[in-house]
């Protein structure tokens, strides 16, 4: 199977069209815009991103993220804590959903983008179909993060009887719509073709290292790395 | 030159970069890459018209879906109702400007411009009005593809009903209604248009200009 690269075409990502590669940034000869063959820097865009959300994880747990005013007396939740209150009213449903959207599909995208990285950069155990299947799980669930913050803006709105009951936002939910937002664009600046080129180089490496003339000379050092 | 007419036979899948020859496909079919899976080419039936109809009806029902409210709460008397609007002004009161910054941005003003961006691009294209403009216009709609969160507000509002529906009385307004119908339609706009067949057909309608202009 021949790819655009082997064959210098590269495909416009916004119109799906193939030019014919003749300098690095691309005009598409169908939309005019300007692109590369591969997205460029992915890796390191995409592990930068991801730092910058991970660390914006941390205060987005440990502050309170909604405050309930009840009789002027306030008492403070976080993501956590909150999800510990549907619990302990039995709305299991409502706690699986809030603790999917807003603790598990943030580290799992976080996580999951460190490990797509590092496969791609050094190319070990790498299963190109399974990984760009992982890939677009995580592109997909991106958004739904989002949903604890909807909750709270519209708890806010919502609950806002003067005196007897009001409802506040804490300071979390900036971090934790900084988070969601920052590992929407490191799936974004990740690209899934990077994990095909390393398959199919890495494949052609192996075949020239098992021909005739190198094994005599390879194959005990190899057994001496490992 | 030989390359050019090449580039016209093959597709190549986003996903994976695998070369193909060009599938001619007939309305309602999709072709899949073979090593990833991912979707190469589609035919929507009826895509121009569908969009066409969807769109227009997204955006008749995008003032009710805003500006009325969604739901209210009565407890120990008083009674507090809030739309989706509200939610943004109340936001900006509070003072979290940040988040009522990209509430706005992605639970309205993303799924306007995206239904308004739609909208023309069908309309153009029913009534034959055919603008070199469009290229532009139409890349810059696929900027936004990711930043819809309508489906995410929406189930925040089931969420945050469950939360209430414990402590208070809370009561359904129209706006709600307005609302899921217009998530809807902003969903069912952009599924129903067909991305290859409009880029095919705006290449087509220019092609011929850019020939000239090299001429010249």
């Amino acid at each position: 199977m021949k790819t655009a690269k082997q064959l210098g075409l590269a495909l416009c990502p916004k119109c799906r069209k193939l030019n014919s590669l003749v300098t690095e940034p691309v005009q598409c000869s169908r939309c005019h815009g300007l692109f590369y063959q591969r997205k460029r820097n992915s890796l390191q865009y995409t592990l930068a991103w991801n730092f910058a959300a991970l660390l914006a994880f941390i205060p987005a747990n440990f502050y309170p993220i909604m405050i309930v005013y009840q009789l002027g007396i306030g008492s403070e939740a976080t993501i956590l804590s909150g999800i510990g209150e549907f619990i302990d009213h039995g709305l299991y449903p409502i706690a699986v959903i809030i603790f999917t959207a807003s603790i598990i599909v943030p580290l799992l995208k976080i996580i999951g983008l460190f490990v797509l990285v590092y496969k791609v950069h050094t190319g070990i155990r790498l299963k190109p179909d399974k990984h760009s299947k992982f890939y677009h799980a995580l592109e997909f669930l991106g958004p739904w993060s989002m949903l604890d913050v909807f909750v709270v803006a519209l708890m806010v709105t919502v609950v806002e009887l003067g005196f007897v009951t009001s409802v506040a936002a804490g300071p979390a939910i900036n971090y934790f719509t900084i988070t969601v937002i920052f590992t929407m664009f490191a799936a974004n600046s990740f690209d899934p073709r990077l994990l095909w080129d390393k398959k199919t180089a890495t494949q052609t490496s192996l075949l020239s290292d098992n021909s005739p003339d190198h094994i005599s000379g390879i194959l005990p050092e190899e057994k001496g790395y490992k | 030159m030989n390359n050019k007419i090449d580039t016209l036979l093959f597709v190549a899948c986003q996903q994976c970069d695998a070369l193909y020859d060009k599938p001619q496909l007939k309305q309602g079919q999709l072709a899949k890459c073979t090593r990833c899976g991912s979707m190469l080419i589609e035919r929507k039936v009826d895509s121009i018209e569908r969009s066409f109809n969807w769109s227009l009806a997204g955006l008749m029902l995008m003032l009710p879906a805003i500006l009325l409210p969604i739901m209210g709460v009565t407890l120990a008397g008083q009674y507090h109702q809030a739309s989706l609007f509200d939610c943004i002004l109340v936001l900006i009161d509070r003072g979290f400007f940040m988040i009522a910054c990209f509430v706005f941005l992605f639970a309205i003003a993303v799924p306007i411009v995206r239904l308004a961006g739609a909208f023309y691009i069908s309309y153009c294209f029913k009534f034959n009005k055919l603008k070199p403009s469009l290229l532009n216009f139409f890349r810059a709609y696929h900027h936004l593809d990711n930043w819809t969160m309508l489906n995410v507000f929406m189930l925040g509002i089931v969420v945050s009903m469950y939360k209430l529906i414990d402590d208070t009385e809370l009561s359904v307004n129209l706006g709600l209604l307005a609302f899921i119908f217009w998530l809807i339609c902003s969903t069912m706009s952009a599924v129903a248009l067909d991305q290859d067949c409009i880029w095919e057909k705006l290449e087509k309608a220019f092609a011929k200009d850019e020939a000239q202009d090299e001429n010249s």
